[in-house]
This record gives C-alpha cells, sequence and structure tokens, in this order.
C-alpha cells in the first residue's frame, strides 16, 4: 500500500509537471491550482470583514476628475463632422467596445463600408479587414524574429569562410526556375491542354473574383514545377476585365512573361467540340479514367454560395461533354461541398495525368471532407461505417449497429 | 482525451482507490484531475472532477449574450410531419421572449469565453487588494476584469460587487475602458437600476465624443423601463443622427410610450419604424392591443385595423397569446358589442360560429397573369435558361401545352412515384393516375426521359397503360421538371390543381419580390393537392386543396383571424387551422 503510495507521489511529483508543461497542458493544470488558490481567499473574505468602507462609487469620482481638459477640447472642435470622419468615430467607439474592427482603416475601405448595403454586410466586412490586419501583423512580428535570429547565428557563426569545393554554383533557385520554364515552354508545344474558362465574372462578387484569381495563381504554380506540365490556356478573359486587374496585380510584370496561353476567344474557336470535357460537380456523368486526348475545362469560379448548375448550364448550352470527378465512388464523403478549389483540382489532374491512381490523386481532396477511401462497394463496408460512427458520435457499438441496421436495411435490399 | 489509455486508466484508478485510507478522497481526484485534460472533460465519464470551489453553474452555451438567454417554450419539436397538420401541443406555460428569440450572439473577443464560465464572482464588494490577490491567480490577467463583469451579469451579482470591481480598476489604471462600461451598464439595466444608468450615462457623455450602437440600445432599454422613459425617445432621437436605430431600440421606446398612454406618440414611432423597412416584432404589435383596451377613440381604432391589415398583407399569423389580446381589445370597446370565438373552420370554408363564408383562394385574373409571367421569368429561366431546362425544351413544353389545354390536374410523376418505397415507381404511378383520372379529369403526367428506358422500376406495359389515361411529357434527365409543373398549372387557369408532396421552398425563393411570393404561397395554398400514403397496401389518401384563404380577413362587421397555437415561426408552407372568429353584436 505504501508502495503504492509512493509511487503515485513519484508520478505526480516527476511526470506530470513537466508532462503538462511540455503537451501544452500548462493552461489546464494551473486552472485547477488557480480554482484551489481562489478559494481559501474567498473563504478568508467571509471570515474578515473589511474594517475601513469601501467608497463605492469611487471610480467616478476618479471617471469625471480626468475630465476637465477633455471637455475643453471639446468645445474647440467643430460640431460639424463629414459623414467620413463620423464613421471614423463610431468604428473608434466599436472597437472599444471589443467589437472585431480593424484598428487603422484607409479612406476606401471606409467608402466600401458605407456602401454596406445592410447592417451585417457590414458587420462582416468589418470582420474581414480585423482579420486581414491580424495576419498582417503576426507576418511582420515573425518576419522580425526571423531576422533577430538570423543575426544572432551570424554573430555566433562568424567564422573565417572556408572554400567550399564544389562544382555547383548556388544559383539553385534561379536553376530551378530556369529547368520548370524549359519543362513548361515544352509543353507549350506538345502538352496536352488544360482550359480555364473565364466566363464567370459577373456571377461573382469583386472578393469572389479575387479569390478565384489567387487559386489560379497557386495552380499555375504546381503546374509549373510538375514532370510533365499542361499547357494552360485561359480563354475567354477580356481585357481589363476584373481577372486581368487581378492577375497583373498578382504577376505584375511577370503576366507577360508567364508560359501560358491567353486569348479573348472561347474554347469552342480553338479546340474540336468533340474533345473538349467540361469538369463540373453538377455533372451526371463520372468521370472514368482520365482521358490523355481529351482536353478539359475548368469552371474559373468560386461560389461561396454555391451556385448551383451554372458552370453546367454553360456546358449544355455550347453542347459540350461534361463530367464530375468520382468522390462519391472513391471517398466515403463526410461533409462539405463536392466542389473543390481550383488548386486542388489542378493537383489531382496532374497527379491523373501521371500516374492513373484514383487514390493518390484524391489525397488532394481537403481531408475534413471524407473518412476514407472505399475499396469496396458500400455494404461491404458495414464494419468500416460502423466503426467511423463510433468515431464520430462517441457512441457504444451496438447502438450504432441498431442506428446502421435501420438506416442501410434500405439500401441493402435494393442491392 | 485523457492521457492515459483506458487500462492504465482503470489501474490508475484501482491504485486510487486503494490509497483513499491515506489520501482524503476530493484530493487525489483532484490530483487525478491533473491528468485528464480540461478542455474535453466531457469525453471522460470515469469519475467527476469537481473541485471545491467551481460550483457548477449553467454554462451559458451562447456565452457571448449580455443578458442571459430566456428560455424559449418547452415545446418538442416534430419533424415536418406534413401539411399543416393541426398539432395538438400540451397547453403548458407557455412564456414567449421578446423579440423572437434570444439577444443576438455579440462578436466577442477572440478568446473562448466559454473556458471562464467557472469563474465566480465574489458575494460581496472586494477591497482594491483582494482584487489583486484575484487577479493576480487568474489564468490571463490581462482580461480578468472583462471575464469577472461577464460573470457578474450571468450570475447577476449585486452592483456593489461591480463597483467595488471598477473603483479598483479607476484606482489602479486611472481610466475604465470603455468595454468595461458597457458590461457594467449591461448589469445596471439587467437589474432596473435607474439612477446608475445615468450616471454612467453622464459619465459616457462627457468621456466620449460619440457613443456606439451596443451602448445606446442598452440605455434605451435601460431608461424606457423606467419612469424617465422620455430620456429613452431622446437617446432615440441621438441614434438617428448617427445610424438607423436597431428595431430593439424602437421596441422599447414603443413599448414605454404605450405603457404610459402616449398612443398617439407609440404609433408615430411605429410609422417611422415601417418606413425604416424594419419588422416589427409580434411582441410590439400585442403590446398595442393590450395597451389600448378599453380606450376610446375611432383613430385609435383604426391604427389597431391597420395592424390587423399588415398581418393580413404580410401573412403573419399571430400566436396564441397575441389572439387573446386581440379578442380582449374587440371586447373592450366600449360601445362597440364585439365578441370573440376561437374556432376551427371546416373543410368547406365557413365559420361554425357565425355562418361567414371566407374569402376562397383564387387569385384574380391580372394576379394569374402576373404570377405566371414572374414564374416564366424568374424560375424558370432566372439567370440563365440553361440551368433548368434548354429554350428549344421549354418551347416544345410550351406547344405542347398550348395544344392540349386546359388540363384539371397536373402531376409530378416522379414525386408521386417515390409515394410507397417498397414498390415499384411505375405502381405507384399508375395506382395516383387512375384514382385522379375517375371522375374524367384531365390529366398531365411530368416527367424525365428515364421513365420511357424499360427499367426494373420502370415496366413498358404500365407506361402505355398510363399513356391512355394521361397526357405525359417527359424532360431531359437533367432538366428541372417542378417548374414545368408549375407553368402548366397556372397555364390551364384557375380550376387547375397540380399533385406533389413537395412544398415548393425552392421555388418561392427564386421570385424576386416579396409580394409575388406571397401571392405565390396564396396560390400554392388553394392548388396544391397532397398525397399521403397511410402505410403499406392502403388506399392513397388525398389532401385536397385549401378552398379558403387563410389569412386576415374582415367583412366590417366581422373578423377571422387565423392563429397558431406556439410562438415559433411555422414552416412558410403550413397554415394554422384555428380561428378567431369576431363579429358585431
Amino acid at each position: 500500500m505504501q508502495s503504492a503510495n509512493m509511487l503515485l507521489k513519484k508520478i505526480v511529483k516527476s511526470s506530470v509537471l513537466p508532462f503538462a508543461a511540455q503537451h501544452g497542458m500548462k493552461k489546464d493544470f494551473f486552472l485547477l491550482t488557480r480554482t484551489l488558490s481562489l478559494s481559501p481567499c474567498l473563504k478568508q473574505d467571509n471570515s474578515c470583514n473589511p474594517t475601513e468602507k469601501l467608497d463605492l462609487d469611487a471610480w467616478k469620482k476618479v471617471m469625471k476628475s480626468g475630465l476637465q481638459e477633455e471637455v475643453s477640447e471639446m468645445v474647440s472642435e467643430h460640431k460639424e463632422l463629414s459623414t467620413l470622419t463620423a464613421a471614423r468615430e463610431i468604428l473608434e467607439m466599436w472597437r472599444l467596445a471589443g467589437r472585431l474592427v480593424p484598428e487603422s482603416i484607409s479612406e476606401e475601405q471606409l467608402k466600401t463600408f458605407m456602401e454596406c448595403p445592410s447592417k451585417s454586410a457590414k458587420k462582416k466586412y468589418l470582420k474581414y479587414l480585423h482579420l486581414k490586419e491580424l495576419h498582417k501583423k503576426n507576418e511582420i512580428r515573425k518576419m522580425e524574429e526571423k531576422r533577430e535570429r538570423r543575426l544572432k547565428t551570424q554573430e555566433q557563426g562568424s567564422k573565417p569562410n572556408e572554400t567550399k569545393r564544389n562544382s555547383f554554383m548556388c544559383l539553385w533557385a534561379n536553376g530551378m526556375d530556369r529547368a520548370y520554364s524549359w519543362r513548361v515552354a515544352q509543353s507549350m508545344v506538345f502538352g496536352q491542354p488544360l482550359v480555364f474558362d473565364m466566363s464567370y465574372e459577373k456571377d461573382m462578387s469583386i472578393r469572389e473574383v479575387a479569390n478565384t484569381v489567387r487559386q489560379i495563381v497557386f495552380s499555375e504554380g504546381c503546374n509549373r514545377k510538375s514532370a510533365d506540365p499542361f499547357h494552360i490556356h485561359f480563354c475567354n478573359l477580356k481585357d481589363d476585365s476584373l481577372y486581368h486587374r487581378e492577375f497583373i496585380r498578382h504577376y505584375s510584370k511577370a503576366w507577360d512573361k508567364l508560359l501560358v496561353t491567353v486569348t479573348e476567344q472561347c474554347y469552342t474557336e480553338i479546340f474540336p467540340k468533340e474533345k473538349l470535357i467540361y469538369l463540373t460537380a453538377d455533372s451526371p456523368k463520372v468521370m472514368k479514367t482520365f482521358d490523355h486526348d481529351k482536353i478539359y475545362i475548368i469552371g474559373s469560379m468560386v461560389d461561396k454560395s454555391i451556385k448551383t448548375g451554372v458552370s453546367l448550364a454553360r456546358a449544355k448550352r455550347l453542347g459540350l461533354e461534361t463530367a464530375a470527378l468520382p468522390l462519391e465512388k472513391y471517398l466515403l464523403w463526410n461533409t462539405g461541398a463536392k466542389n473543390l478549389t481550383l488548386d486542388q483540382m489542378m493537383h489531382i489532374l496532374l497527379t491523373l495525368k501521371d500516374t492513373g491512381d484514383w487514390k493518390k490523386a484524391l489525397e488532394f481532396v481537403p481531408k475534413r471532407k471524407y473518412c476514407g477511401f472505399v475499396s469496396k462497394p458500400v455494404h461491404e463496408l458495414k464494419k468500416t461505417l460502423n466503426l467511423i460512427n463510433t468515431l464520430k458520435l462517441g457512441k457504444r457499438q451496438e447502438e450504432v449497429g441498431k442506428q446502421f441496421a435501420k438506416n442501410y436495411s434500405k439500401k441493402l435490399t435494393q442491392k | 482525451m485523457a492521457l492515459f489509455s483506458q487500462t492504465s486508466q482503470l489501474f490508475f484508478q484501482a491504485l486510487l482507490r486503494k490509497c483513499r485510507m491515506f489520501w482524503p478522497v476530493s484530493r487525489c481526484q483532484q490530483l487525478f484531475a491533473g491528468f485528464v485534460n480540461f478542455s474535453n472533460r466531457e469525453k471522460v465519464n470515469y469519475f467527476h472532477v469537481m473541485t471545491s470551489f467551481s460550483t457548477a453553474l449553467p454554462v451559458d452555451s451562447k456565452g457571448t449574450g449580455v443578458f442571459p438567454t430566456k428560455k424559449r417554450s418547452e415545446i418538442d419539436y416534430e419533424e415536418e410531419k406534413g401539411w399543416n397538420e393541426n398539432r395538438e401541443i400540451p397547453e403548458g406555460k407557455l412564456y414567449f421572449s421578446s423579440s423572437v428569440g434570444a439577444p443576438k450572439k455579440r462578436l466577442s473577443q477572440v478568446l473562448s469565453r466559454h473556458r471562464f464560465t467557472n469563474v465566480q464572482p465574489p458575494e460581496k464588494p472586494l477591497q482594491a487588494a483582494e482584487w489583486n490577490r484575484l487577479k493576480e491567480s487568474f489564468q490571463s490577467p490581462e482580461i480578468f476584469e472583462e471575464v469577472m463583469l461577464n460573470s457578474m451579469i450571468r450570475c447577476n451579482s449585486p452592483i456593489d460587487v461591480a463597483k467595488s470591481l471598477l473603483t479598483h480598476v479607476a484606482k489602479s489604471d486611472g481610466d475604465i475602458a470603455y468595454h468595461l462600461l458597457i458590461k457594467y451598464l449591461a448589469l445596471c439595466v439587467q437589474q432596473g437600476q435607474t439612477s446608475e444608468i445615468h450616471d454612467v450615462y453622464d459619465i459616457m457623455k462627457t468621456r466620449f465624443k460619440v457613443l456606439e450602437s451596443g451602448a445606446y440600445s442598452l440605455l434605451i432599454k435601460g431608461l424606457s423601463n423606467s419612469d424617465q422613459w422620455r430620456m429613452a425617445l431622446t437617446l432615440l432621437e441621438e441614434v438617428k443622427q448617427l445610424m438607423i436605430p436597431s428595431r430593439g431600440s424602437y421596441e422599447s421606446c414603443i413599448k414605454a410610450a404605450s405603457r404610459h398612454q402616449e398612443m398617439n406618440l407609440a404609433f408615430q414611432l411605429y410609422c417611422e419604424m415601417l418606413a425604416e423597412d424594419l419588422v416589427p416584432t409580434l411582441d410590439v404589435l400585442q403590446g398595442f392591443f393590450d395597451f389600448s383596451r378599453g380606450m376610446k377613440g375611432a383613430e385609435l381604432q383604426n391604427q389597431l385595423f391597420g395592424i390587423l391589415l399588415y398581418l393580413r398583407e404580410n401573412q403573419i399569423y399571430p400566436h396564441k397569446t397575441f389572439i387573446w389580446s386581440i379578442k380582449l381589445w374587440f371586447e373592450s370597446i366600449p360601445g362597440g358589442n364585439w365578441r370573440g370565438h376561437l374556432t376551427n373552420i371546416k373543410d368547406s370554408g365557413q365559420c361554425p360560429v357565425c355562418n361567414h363564408q371566407l374569402e376562397d383562394s383564387n387569385l384574380t385574373e391580372e394576379e394569374y397573369k402576373c404570377l405566371r409571367e414572374r414564374i416564366i421569368k424568374d424560375v424558370i429561366h432566372g439567370t440563365d435558361t440553361f440551368r433548368k431546362t434548354s429554350p428549344q425544351e421549354f418551347e416544345a413544353f410550351q406547344t405542347f401545352v398550348e395544344n392540349r389545354l386546359p388540363f384539371d390536374i397536373v402531376i409530378d410523376g416522379l414525386n408521386v412515384s417515390h409515394i410507397k418505397p417498397r414498390k415499384m415507381q411505375c405502381e405507384n404511378l399508375f395506382e395516383a393516375v387512375n384514382c385522379l383520372a375517375k371522375g374524367n379529369a384531365r390529366l398531365l403526367v411530368l416527367g424525365r426521359k428515364h421513365m420511357l428506358s424499360n427499367s426494373p422500376n420502370w415496366k413498358r406495359e404500365v407506361m402505355k397503360e398510363m399513356q391512355n389515361k394521361a397526357d405525359f411529357f417527359f424532360a431531359e434527365n437533367i432538366s428541372e421538371d417542378d417548374t414545368f409543373l408549375l407553368y402548366a398549372t397556372l397555364r390551364s387557369g384557375k380550376h387547375c390543381k397540380f399533385v406533389t408532396r413537395d412544398f415548393l421552398r425552392d421555388h418561392k425563393a427564386c421570385l424576386s419580390d416579396s409580394v409575388t411570393r406571397h401571392l405565390f404561397r396564396k396560390w400554392q395554398r388553394g392548388h396544391q393537392i397532397v398525397i399521403s400514403s397511410s402505410g403499406e397496401g392502403k388506399r392513397l389518401k388525398f389532401l385536397p386543396a385549401l378552398r379558403y384563404d387563410c389569412v386576415v380577413q374582415t367583412t366590417g362587421d366581422t373578423w377571422h383571424i387565423p392563429y397558431k397555437d406556439t410562438f415559433d415561426e411555422k414552416y412558410s408552407y403550413e397554415v394554422p387551422r384555428k380561428w378567431l372568429c369576431i363579429q358585431q353584436k
């Protein structure tokens, strides 16, 4: 017994604290200690009555005393305020009240804020600005930390330069760039075309267009780095459209040197119709294999409010073949919409092109959206589903079994 | 997640159990609590961790609301069982929260406050030193005051405690941050401390150039419940300079005005509110009826009739307590001789109390035309005709309908075919068509092309058989057949009904303005036949379309007002079956 006691003490002394500290349990551990330390304090209050009488309204005096000079300032101020400054003041007050409001706001943003049609739109916009500001601040902080670290290491490691014998000059990044560019240039001549359809500008808000362009920039980047790149076409891209302006903002000078084909023409004018396949999540047809002779089209659209059937409608209008990724077939879908981002699509298509392996390709679907890969038809997966449900719902096996039986009996009888 | 696997946990527990003779129980539990991550406490069911300090407080799941969320009436929600079913609910004590539901979530600090729900505010005012001690022992001192004030609001602590905290803050920092003042104000409003509210307002006014919406709405709410409610009105004027006041603020002011029998003022505010496109809560409307009970004046009476017509126009159904307010007001009109009865209306649309025939649910020719055009424009074509159909297909459908007009019943073939899941789809449809074709009615069945493919679910012989009894139109497999259903029914005229179990919510949502949406609902109520299958092998049951229109209606000396049993919003396609009949003797 005593030994057990000792053991316990030992464990507690030796392992818990460092362990807790390591694993970020510190908070919880100290929460406990806090509550413990509070309780005697409270008990004390009850036990010893404070002898001196508390002046409860002292705070009002303090608040009012510091006001004299401010009042004089106030009087000198002009009463008439322009709407912009009034808006600024309100934002400032909201910030003081603890709402999610950016600390500094530019004139342009302020105008956008004033033009928001509803209260909730205003709130959302402010929250967006606030988060953006936070990200920026964090980035700056990290950069500074990095610089400090670098300076430190330089001070420590300022050894006499050893002449390194190396047959390569230190121009890796540059060299890599050049190698990638060669590959993409080759694909521009011999590669399989991949079309981004840029005709959805009118269906999107300004922010959605910005997001779309960002995703395309990502896609273009990963295409450039792949072993066998696509020949990317931006079709229906009008000059001086929102898309175009966003592209210029992202690529600046590099836009004109980009190894992609940019055209105002529609893909139906460039390629034969029977070769085109429009990829859309709403398509009734499911893609079975990746076809190296076909030209796939991706609609450049971010639809936060999921607009079903927009790209399918476009394909119907032009009389093109459509296809959807076989997400249902290979993944146990969990949650979320089946429309993927453009860079995810790009990754998936590149992987399919290189390997033809669906399992590998669909790794790029966000993990939160599915529970696992399916190698057999669903009714053979009873056990797995049970397990998943158990994990997900935290229920006991039998209960889930009953539920499962209820839910799937229909399906089983049909199959 | 506990840090240990189950087995080792059990082992540990066993150890602990054996050690009880050496250690007091509570202590070993606490020790153990050190191993268990608190954030997921609910997943560890092995033992309950209770420290001597954390008295279990009800954790407010909304956490961020300034006021404790009020309880909604405890009514079990049933699944959408069907169409305008008369759901009997045990009439418990219905307690309605004001302004439809709990206060909105406030945007709070990024910190997750529910972590601090176990902070118990002290019972008595503390000295500065004691506050300091508490603050130092708190895990994140920088937000200590905020968390403390929040928990005071939650526990409704006496304001002296809050004052002592503010005094401590003022003495140590020489200033009190705005958000702390707001929280203190919320506490005062919660307890109706009028003089304190005034003091805080004065301090805020002198300290800050402008206040923000949150403070104003708190002040208005607080003052409108006091005898200085006129001050709330001046504040409301102040808010108008800056922004559109919230409907909550208007509500407080209107209630205050009507409570003090200033009906004209209340109505003036009410009109202002409507002009700002704010939707008044049923609470406000009910207040009007409550406070004008027994008052004279033709003007006032017309105003209240105006409110009833507002309900009519927006197809709002009052709830039970509201209907009582209306009834009592009518009966209290001096010299009015009104009598009210709660009743159920027969299917024929006749009121059993006064034998009055309710308005029928037919639209005028004008309305028909308007609705038809809007359906074509908004629902079928929308932004892109190809989304739901294709121009050729719609063209073909239109000529098809024109050549075979008029139909009596239009059936959504695919929807009806799923009625009995155990049966073949074509048999379900066949049964429905047979039932409906009895009275020599001209039927149109809408389907999709895959129904012609002779699959196990769609036998060719049965399809042939059916096509002798009804006209069929098959849309493309990726087209929306519902929209055709709407068009064909509307085109056939007012006698034509349609059959589907769909609630058509998505189509209603495509209509761009509320007037047309209301028109659509009215038409749907009067023209939709719903099939319900009651079990296997039994006959299909048709719930006929309503013959009368379910809105507030008057003939001058009678009023008929539909109402719902519960406070909660019904689905827009459900209509209440209970009515208040008011007649003038």
